[in-house]
């Protein structure tokens, strides 16, 4: 479980993470997403005590990270894959990390066999690939058999078995009660892997519900329709009650009606459709919808404010992508 | 990446139970010790930084001998004062020749001390530090006792070896340390605090300055540069008292007070003054490095 209250951290004008107030439950995989630059990262190192608050707290299992015992058996982290001296082995890096807890030589070899890591233990880790050193950090995360594993961008660099893995064990680990916390930039593995999701934006909660209920509350359920007579299908389907969008000439996005709907109006009416289709809601375009305010925001923010500049790229180029769906 | 790992299913062995958990124990200084010690093991650098130590001090041991041997051949003709030898002895006694090359193997020391930090900064590795000891102090420590404790051991190695390569020739010369010479002794124990001192002086500096070649370079001018610019300085304005004063208070020329090199220069401390001087640098170094360390991001 972690708790995070008023959770603040200001580098100099710059605020990265603005306020936060949140719960991550034990039991399920909760996913925490956001665009480059929202305070992603910053939240988590607060968490494991990296980073310290410019305001708020933040505790783990009931405490700050630094207060507990046996930190290695309450949290396992992955902040990035580079947290490895890079002239040591793998396994000489687990070894070193398991003696500040007495965790025995066994359990090293365990997490090296657990994370496939038994053909490189012994190489050094500056050769490693960036999938490598993320499997290393997972080994390094499960080495104290943590009750809580805050995982940052784990499927970052790895191929698409490792992605797979890492969504395995992280629901797997879920599953035997333990608080798993992953933050990802990309929506479609939030989808996949979460059971709850966090949404951040420019330092901000935006949404904090689980992954089915955000799905379902965005207002994108619309029903796509082409047809020739596009302006007359368009005036009878507001007329009964719907919200119509041409799109370009011919294509109509029709809210608050259904596809069956939209049919049985048009073949009533004798209108020729070429196209009918029922466009479901995704968790991507749930999260555009919720950072939309963010993005605009921060968009306006590029002018007027320096050293943001890579941000507000990441974000402008989303706002552009929004701007698209909407246009 | 050939090795296919599968989710564990329930009942796999090498999943995490939390059964496992009491194999993971709380976190206390002599475990934080030994995770240091293996981190200081598991590195080339040490190998090297220390192997060149030893071969330093044994060779310029060595080195020295057959220095004092060519002197005493060039100088058997020649009627030496009785005091004139006294100072000689001073200069070039056995413990000059058993520690020689020791301002060397300070710096090559030094050098490990301040990476024994900065290699944890540059690479990310004291993040995985600070996250197995969330209060930074264990760890800080940690690392000041296992490098002051193998410069320790290691600089006792060396000048053991210096004075077994340096025995034949000196003992020819009839020059051999005198074990009862108290004097004799303390320079050479002497040595060994010298170095534990420029180790740790280093290690703090390398964790006020977080990067390797800043602190390396900081070392170096420390004890190596800065005190030759002011052996030069001295040499030719040694009526100057204020450059005098400065000059025995630098750490390097404060340190060495107590080692067989403090008969050398013109004016120096007490040697036990001077390598508390020593120390009083090293520790506010240290002090201000935990201070940056506890307080600052990692």
């Amino acid at each position: 479980m972690i708790e995070a209250e008023g959770l603040t951290k200001r580098y100099g004008a710059k605020t990265a993470v603005d306020g936060v107030t949140f719960t991550v439950q034990p039991g399920k995989v909760t996913g925490f997403l956001g665009p480059n630059g929202a305070g992603k990262s910053t939240t988590m190192r607060m968490i494991v005590g990296l980073d310290r608050p410019t305001a708020g707290r933040v505790t783990v299992n009931g405490k700050p990270y630094a207060a507990h015992r046996r930190p290695l058996a309450e949290v396992g982290a992955l902040l990035d894959a580079k947290a490895v001296h890079t002239g040591r082995s793998a396994r000489n890096h687990l070894l070193a990390m398991a003696a500040t807890h007495g965790i025995p030589t066994t359990r090293v070899d365990e997490v090296i066999d657990l994370t496939g890591l038994h053909a490189v233990a012994s190489k050094r880790v500056g050769g490693f690939s960036l999938g490598m050193g993320q499997r290393l950090g997972i080994a390094a995360a499960l080495l104290g058999d943590p009750r809580t594993l805050i995982l940052d961008e784990p499927v970052n660099g790895l191929d698409p078995e490792g992605v797979l893995w890492v969504r395995n064990i992280a629901k797997y680990l879920a599953s035997e009660g333990r608080t798993v916390f992953l933050s990802s930039h990309l929506m479609s593995e939030v989808a996949l892997t979460a059971d709850h999701v966090i949404v951040i934006g420019r330092g901000r909660i935006l949404a904090d519900a689980p992954v089915q209920e955000i799905v379902d509350g965005a207002e994108r359920k619309l029903v796509r329709v082409r047809s020739p007579q596009a302006t007359e299908l368009a005036e009878l389907l507001t007329v009964n009650g719907a919200e119509v969008d041409g799109v370009e000439p011919g294509l109509l996005e029709v809210r608050g009606s259904t596809a069956v709907a939209v049919g049985e109006l048009a073949a009533a009416s004798r209108i020729v459709l070429h196209e009918l289709t029922p466009v479901a809601s995704t968790l991507e375009e749930a999260y555009m919808s919720l950072t939309a305010d963010a993005v605009e925001y921060r968009s306006e923010d590029i002018t007027g404010a320096d050293g943001q500049a890579q941000d507000g790229v990441d974000e402008g180029q989303l706002a552009g992508d929004l701007e698209g769906n909407k246009a | 990446m050939s090795a296919t790992v599968t989710a564990p299913a329930g009942g796999n062995e090498s999943a995490p139970a939390p059964a496992r958990r009491s194999r993971v124990r709380n976190v206390t200084f002599p475990r934080i010790l030994r995770s240091e010690w293996i981190k200081l093991w598991t590195l080339r650098s040490t190998w090297w930084t220390l192997g060149s130590t030893v071969v330093i001090m044994a060779g310029f041991a060595l080195m020295m001998a057959v220095v004092v041997q060519f002197l005493n051949d060039q100088m058997a003709d020649v009627e030496m004062a009785a005091e004139d030898q006294a100072s000689m002895d001073a200069v070039l006694g056995a413990p000059t020749v058993i520690a020689g090359g020791y301002e060397f193997a300070a710096l090559v020391v030094g050098v490990l001390g301040a990476m024994v930090i900065t290699g944890e900064y540059s690479t990310g590795m004291i993040r995985s530090t600070f996250a197995a000891n969330p209060g930074r102090l264990g760890a800080f420590t940690a690392k000041a006792t296992v490098l002051a404790a193998v410069t320790a051991v290691l600089t006792s190695v060396s000048l053991l070896l210096g004075w077994l390569v340096s025995y034949p020739i000196l003992n020819a010369n009839d020059m051999t340390l005198d074990w009862s010479d108290g004097e004799a002794v303390r320079k050479l124990y002497g040595v060994v605090i010298y170095t534990v001192l420029v180790a740790l002086f280093a290690l703090g500096i390398g964790t006020l300055l977080r990067h390797t070649a800043g602190a390396i370079f900081t070392v170096v001018a420390v004890f190596l540069v800065i005190p030759f610019i002011f052996q030069i300085v001295v040499a030719f304005a040694s009526s100057l008292d204020w450059v005098l004063t400065v000059n025995k208070f630098l750490p390097s020329v404060a340190g060495s007070a107590i080692t067989p090199n403090g008969a050398q220069v013109p004016e120096v401390l007490d040697p036990w003054v001077g390598i508390g001087v020593l120390g009083a640098y090293t520790a506010i170094v240290l002090i201000a490095g935990a201070i940056r360390l506890k307080a600052q991001d990692a």
